[in-house]
């Protein structure tokens, strides 16, 4: 999966399951300060990218970490490259 | 109408909403419990039937034992007391019979003895069994929450909840036996072993290895012992009620409740013990996210049961151990027998409790089902059934008492079927939205809805919100008011409990 389709796939979460517009999502878009999400909302954010991406995620340190778009990208990207590495 | 005041309200009568109202009023709140249905207690209510009284969903417990977690729960709240458990203490008293292979394993008490007996069964598969039970202990260990002295508000999660039992066992042995009787509690929980985690199975399981024990009069010593302990506190309660609508949403929070008996109240916090469907319900669409929903929407119903009520016939002698629980498996893979789409022969667990000399013992006969084996009559209403539904019900009848007999063949001239109902009859008495006994189904990699909810003053507990049965809805509602009171508050509490 490239890092554009990352992008465009996570992008669509928001704005399908958060109602958050297109033009918002921008890297650097803080998901508390700028998206209006809060602490309460990060569960369903990662039950939606489980579901979105086919992928396993743990609710742990890393998630916790998550502060901007750009981190929730490189974040899949990383869980993408485990499971590459483990099939492979 | 002047707007009435709570420091908290708790949103159904069950056991979770019982604990979660006694733990805020015994920490000095004034608390409001609102129940839908016409009497507080949910499927801990007990009914009689031609002179024989029956459970509805509190059958027997694990953790009854001095120190077991639910001895340790009713002590906090100052109601142990109130009960007096039947323990299991013959082998014989809880029997696995896995019919095609022609086996019967019996349970002995506490994990020690178990696990020797598993191993004289199966001595082959002796460093099997030891891995299995050390696992099991080892999750238990590291599970705080299980320890009511730990005041920690946030449970980490283990390598164990991100694996399956299945996985677990078929790397532990190649016996499909084994498999089957070490998944065998999967019944008390209602989800597949392949689905399941196998830290939440062994969390359920354990408490059922450690004792297992009737209550005498059942679910009705709960509701009993939490209606007497409640006249001591602020405690108000109302039956037939609850909430109607969430008013004045404001910065995440409900401003003001309006209830369905007309009446008007406000509250710091309101914790709702229902099935997460009627949760969303209440939520108003602007006030959670789509994705909250979705994740809603994604929970599946654990199993429920068809049930027959029965009684030895007057005038016969009971051919089987006076208060046991027998556990038919026709086949040995509990996945298939947990399975929705499961079409072949079902499992059945039987209940018969101890009862005083001179009454009927209600025997309780559960086949574990699921909602697409009622879904054609799902519309229907108690006592306006269609007659399909009752030629439905008279086959499970004719069924299931001949997979009794089958193997328990003195019960042919002995038992006497007085009542059936199957998951539709729960739903409809018991007010929940699908009949299942055990809430939502607990798989891996999901996350239930628990603690706060995206309207800020309203949180979740309940045996959806954790894990099913009574430990763990009692222990939703432990976790979820040390949210609701605070870690200080809390830790005052647990102070004053056990001095």
């Amino acid at each position: 999966m490239t890092e554009q389709e990352i992008i465009e796939k996570t992008n669509r979460v928001f704005e399908e399951a958060f109602e958050i517009e297109a033009e918002r999502l921008v890297p650097d878009a803080h998901i508390f300060s700028d998206l209006g999400l809060d602490s309460l909302d990060i569960v369903d954010l990662i039950v939606a990218l489980q579901k979105s991406f086919g992928v396993k995620i743990r609710n742990e340190e890393a998630v916790r970490d998550i502060r901007t778009l750009a981190d929730i990208y490189r974040f899949i990207a990383t869980i993408k490259q485990d499971e590459a590495a483990k099939q492979g | 109408m002047s707007v009435r005041h709570f420091d908290n309200i708790v949103v159904g009568g069950g056991v979770s909403g019982l604990t979660m109202t006694l733990l805020l009023a015994m920490s000095g709140r004034r608390v409001l419990l609102l129940e839908k249905g016409p009497r507080l207690g949910g499927s801990l209510a007990r009914f009689r039937k031609d002179g024989v009284w029956f459970e509805t969903g509190f059958h027997f417990t694990g953790g009854l034992h001095r120190h077991g977690v639910l001895d340790e729960i009713l002590t906090l709240l100052g109601i142990r007391d109130a009960f007096a458990p039947v323990f299991l203490t013959d082998p014989a008293e809880n029997r696995f019979y896995f019919e095609a292979e022609g086996r019967c394993f019996e349970h002995p008490v506490g994990l020690a003895a178990i696990r020797q007996r598993f191993k004289a069964d199966f001595p082959a598969e002796a460093g099997a069994i030891d891995a299995y039970f050390d696992k099991v202990r080892s999750v238990c260990d590291r599970t705080p929450s299980l320890s009511l002295r730990d005041n920690t508000i946030a449970p980490p999660t283990l390598d164990e909840d991100y694996v399956s039992l299945d996985a677990v066992l078929k790397e532990l042995t190649a016996d499909p036996l084994l498999r089957g009787l070490l998944s065998g509690y999967a019944m008390c929980y209602g989800a597949r072993p392949d689905e399941v985690s196998f830290a939440n199975h062994a969390r359920m399981a354990c408490a059922f290895y450690e004792s297992l024990a009737f209550v005498r009069n059942g679910g009705d010593a709960f509701i009993d012992a939490f209606r007497e302990k409640f006249r001591g506190y602020d405690i108000e309660v109302r039956c037939g009620t609850t909430i109607a609508e969430l008013a004045d949403l404001r910065d995440h929070r409900a401003g003001r409740f309006l209830l369905s008996d007309g009446s008007e109240v406000t509250t710091d916090a309101c914790i709702l013990t229902i099935h997460p469907a009627e949760i969303l319900r209440l939520l108003p669409e602007k006030a959670r996210s789509r994705a909250f929903a979705a994740r809603v929407d994604g929970f599946e119903p654990a199993a429920g049961f068809f049930a027959l009520f029965a009684a030895i016939r007057p005038g016969c002698a009971d051919p089987y151990p006076q208060a046991a629980i027998t556990s038919l498996f026709p086949q040995a893979d509990v996945n298939r027998l947990l399975d929705p789409a499961h079409d072949g022969e079902a499992a059945l667990v039987i209940i018969k409790p101890p009862v005083p000399a001179g009454e009927r013992a209600g025997i309780c006969i559960l086949e574990p089902n699921f909602v697409g084996q009622v879904a054609p009559w799902a519309d229907s209403a108690l006592g306006r059934r269609p007659e399909e539904y009752r030629q439905y019900k008279a086959e499970r009848v004719a069924a299931i008492s001949e997979h009794i007999f089958g193997t328990l063949p003195a019960y042919r001239d002995t038992l006497e079927i007085l009542d059936a109902g199957s998951m539709l009859t729960f739903r409809d008495y018991l007010h929940n939205p699908d009949g299942s006994a055990y809430g939502i189904r607990q798989k891996l990699q999901q996350f239930n809805v628990i603690g706060r909810l995206p309207v800020h003053n309203l949180f979740a507990a309940g045996q959806s919100a954790l894990l099913p049965g009574i430990i763990g809805a009692m222990m939703s509602s432990l976790i979820v008011g040390r949210a609701v009171l605070g870690k200080d508050e809390y830790g005052r509490f647990l102070e004053g409990a056990w001095r």
